[in-house]
């Protein structure tokens, strides 16, 4: 295309200074990638029996570890490096203070270290820490305080970074005024938008509850009041995940499969519609919760159900802009444009794949949403079948596709090897393929999520699909594949960091079919769309929390507390069969570690 | 606005080249899609789940 | 703003696809009648089961013409009654509360499955039909030993449960 000899300048060339904190952050994001999944197959192999290297008991220790680096830090690291790529790209200018931009990142480090720590700190009793709690920590069992500081000051940090994305979208408005707001940089500020919106609940429920009461400083909290709050947040983070898989979509895949973008406008309209739809539906997590009313349930579901739309949407554009790559290639007959495609290409392959599960994933989450089908699912390792689809390859795929073609821009080094690159990406998929399948299937049986040992000594499970221990095997073998192929990613990448940098790696983007021109202005009102996401989580949300409180008060109907911090999970054991610890003892145990 | 990337793109004007383009391909893909995801869930839902044991009904 | 024809093509399909779910489970709820789980049970204090009047004792006791109740308590790391015995061709409903932390109530393989939050009783009601023995299963994390929460509900013969409740050392 003609862009070629305007591209001979990569992303480095042109902004050096925000080019090395984009490759900062996705090697935060990338070393959290390689322990998530060093847990992932202790885990994997550990449920399935076919290798226990820990006790049991520390199965949960792995497992929290998994779930946080995984969703929150892997995912999130990403998602910074990219949107300031992003929004430095798109706006063509440099981030307004280099130093705001490193504080951030610095503390969203801090406080992941944090987190991080108390929760490895689990492994040895030599250090009385501990935070057991897997990532959704519902209270009333209690992790060691710093679990809780570190996630909050990782939040504060990515706020950081979204004020640091609005401040230089503002300034580059006052330079080019009556502009429409670049693509990129209106997908990156309509997700801030909705971070803002849907972290400022778990923020709260850590801040005024769970911390205060790891520190002693409150008796107890009420489990409904923080579940809520927790799932309030833990919805819309699913959507924080998949954002940046979306942008690389809709802006890159289009180009790498040689054509452009289908519809701006559209994608325009598919991120307000997150904004607006994310929040209000935390709700479908508690399906089965006790203490919400069932019509708040139902509200919940109709909000999910119409969060399908943007997906359905963006199923077709983003499709529809690589069959016109195609065609532009030559590709021809209905479905045979297909094989017109650049398959060779890892970014390719591996963005196409993700989508491809993704679309998979989009079935098993219509199950989700459905109000009473939970029954049969919830809490079953169909839901771990679920989300390895969506989060676990839509954005993981995606993510480590676009590090094939992104790195080089940030780094004007070619990637070490792009066959095993290509291979690396298919072998996810191959992997993906069989350890989901497979969970999805146990969990139609009824074989429960996050346990350790899911065979029991009353009773079998019944047959469904294959009998439970060749779905164990087919979970086993998945998980292996899927150890490997991070493996070679990384492997590759370290060994393209040993590269010499060359020149003439620019890549472009072209220009949507359809431009922001036909997109109505009112698009880009973020005020209005930020208004009328409030609005709906006011309406959603106000009346079950005042239901909530109502019921059990702020602090809970008469609650313990169990630390997994200061009773050792023997302990625990031990007491199995007698009264657990109440919160009295619990309290003067923490006078004593005063 | 020729020396950088096409960072400010999304703004130009790209009437020149925007030949009406028929993506029957995706529709076909996406029909195919959609006739899956109906037929799974009538399965999942009235047989799979409606089908058990201890339904819930109060 | 022009979409293309085929993308509103697929934009109603979409709706029509959102419908088709939302219908079904509405389907559900009105032709089978599930019901959910919901805020029907008032709170207890879950540090004082013991001086609660269903919870003291966790049994299944018969509430009315082939109606049974079912208290149940779930705690680190077990629940209680265990088996939970059950008459065939009954309605039963579940009353499971939590005297610790938040567990999962689930009958393995079935539809009866809940969550049990201390603070809250989550009351579930099903029709039982042939004698069966299910697994029962802690599906929520509860601590180091969570793997090893399980349980029995044992849907018996008329006959059978009468024996058990009659004899030895039922009520
Ligand atoms: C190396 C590849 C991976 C393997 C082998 C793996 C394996 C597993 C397994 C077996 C579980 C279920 C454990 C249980 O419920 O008992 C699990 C849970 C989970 N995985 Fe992965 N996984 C991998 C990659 C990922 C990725 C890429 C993500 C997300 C970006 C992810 C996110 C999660 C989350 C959030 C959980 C749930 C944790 C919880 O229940 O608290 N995993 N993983
Ligand atoms: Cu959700
Ligand atoms: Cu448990």
């Amino acid at each position: 295309m003609s862009e070629a000899i305007e591209g001979d300048r990569t992303f480095v060339d042109k902004f050096p200074e925000e080019a090395r904190i984009v490759r900062a952050a996705l090697l935060s994001s990338f070393l959290a990638l390689v322990i998530g999944a060093v847990l992932g197959i202790i885990q994997t192999l550990h449920r399935t029996d076919v290798a226990r290297i820990i006790p049991s008991t520390d199965y949960y220790t792995v497992l929290t570890a998994h779930g946080v680096f995984m969703v929150i830090s892997f995912t999130i690291f990403f998602l910074v490096g990219l949107f300031t790529w992003a929004v430095t790209r798109s706006l063509d200018r440099p981030l307004i203070d280099i130093r705001i931009t490193w504080t951030w990142y610095a503390i969203m480090a801090v406080g992941m270290t944090m987190t991080g720590v108390s929760i490895l700190a689990g492994f040895t009793d030599a250090i009385d820490m501990s935070a057991d709690v897997l990532f959704t920590f519902y209270a009333p069992l209690q992790a060691h305080p710093m679990f809780y500081a570190g996630l909050a000051v990782f939040i504060v940090g990515s706020w950081i970074a979204g004020a640091d994305y609005f401040r230089t979208w503002l300034a580059w408005k006052r330079e080019n005024p009556g502009e429409r707001i670049p693509l990129q940089t209106f997908m990156v500020l309509m997700t801030m938008a909705m971070w803002y919106i849907a972290s400022s609940a778990v923020a709260a429920s850590v801040l005024i509850f769970l911390l205060p009461w790891s520190l002693g400083l409150i008796d107890q909290v009420n489990p409904t009041l923080t579940r809520t709050l927790f799932w309030f947040f833990g919805h819309p983070v699913v959507y924080f995940w998949l954002m940046p898989a979306y942008l690389l979509w809709y802006t890159v895949l289009p180009k790498i499969a040689g054509g452009r973008l289908f519809s701006d406008p559209l994608a325009r309209v598919v991120f307000v519609l997150f904004l607006l739809l994310s929040t209000p539906v935390g709700i479908h997590h508690q399906y089965l919760d006790p203490g919400i009313a069932e019509g708040f349930k139902f509200i919940s579901m109709t909000n999910t159900m119409f969060l399908l739309l943007p997906s359905l949407l963006t199923a077709f554009t983003v499709v529809a802009s690589v069959e016109y790559g195609a065609r532009q290639r030559g590709g021809t007959g209905l479905l045979g444009w297909l094989t017109d495609l650049p398959w060779r290409k890892p970014e390719f392959t591996g963005m196409m794949l993700a989508g491809l599960m993704f679309a998979a994933g989009g079935f098993s989450g219509m199950v989700n949403a459905g109000m009473n089908i939970n029954y049969m699912i919830h809490n079953t390792i169909w839901v771990p079948g679920h989300f390895h689809l969506t989060v676990g390859t839509a954005v993981a795929l995606t993510f480590m596709a676009a590090t094939y073609w992104i790195w080089p821009q940030i780094s004007n080094k070619p990637i070490y090897s792009r066959a095993v690159g290509l291979f690396q990406v298919v072998l996810w998929f191959i992997g993906m393929a069989l350890m989901s399948n497979a969970m999805h299937a146990q969990g139609i049986m009824g074989v429960p999520r996050r346990t350790a040992e899911p065979e029991y000594s009353g009773f079998e499970y019944a047959t469904m699909f294959g009998g439970y221990e060749e779905l164990n095997i087919q979970i086993a073998i998945g998980g292996t594949l899927l150890f490997v192929s991070t493996i070679l990613f990384i492997g590759n990448l370290v060994l393209t960091m040993g590269n010499p940098k060359v020149s003439g790696l620019a890549e472009t983007l072209p220009p949507a079919l359809s431009g922001p021109d036909d997109a109505p202005r009112v698009l880009d009102n973020l005020r209005l769309w930020v208004a009328i996401a409030v609005t709906l989580v006011v309406l959603a949300y106000a009346l079950p929390l005042a239901a909530i409180i109502n019921r059990g008060g702020l602090l809970g109907p008469g609650v313990g507390t169990y630390p997994v911090w200061l009773a050792p999970g023997l302990d625990a054991l031990a007491n199995a069969a007698t009264p657990p610890l109440a919160g009295d003892a619990w309290a003067s145990l923490v006078e004593v570690v005063r | 606005m020729g020396r950088n990337e096409t960072a400010h793109a999304p703004a130009d004007d790209v009437s020149g080249d925007t030949e009406e383009f028929d993506p029957i391909g995706t529709l076909t893909l996406i029909g195919i899609y959609f006739t899956i995801l109906v037929l799974s869930w009538v399965y999942i839902y009235y047989i799979e789940f409606l089908g058990r044991d201890l339904v819930v009904v109060g | 703003m022009h979409i293309h024809a085929y993308e509103k093509l697929w934009l109603a399909a979409s709706v029509l696809l959102i419908l088709l779910l939302l219908g079904s489970v509405t389907y559900g709820a009105v032709g089978p009648g599930v019901a959910m789980v919901s805020d029907s049970e008032q709170p207890v204090d879950a540090t004082a089961l013991d001086e609660d009047e269903r919870f003291s004792e966790p049994r299944v006791e018969q509430v009315g013409e082939n109606e049974y109740a079912a208290y149940v308590v779930a705690f680190q790391f077990g629940f209680q009654p265990d088996p939970i015995v059950i008459p065939e061709d009954s309605t039963v409903t579940f009353y499971v509360t939590s005297r610790d932390v938040i567990h999962g109530f689930e009958v393995a393989g079935t539809n009866a499955n809940t969550m049990v939050v201390p603070g809250e009783v989550s009351e579930i009601t099903v029709e039982t039909d042939e004698p069966t023995e299910y697994g029962l299963i802690c599906n929520e994390y509860c601590g180091a030993g969570h793997h090893v929460m399980e349980g029995k509900v044992n849907v018996v013969s008329q006959a059978e449960y009468e024996n058990q409740t009659s004899g030895g050392d039922g009520e």
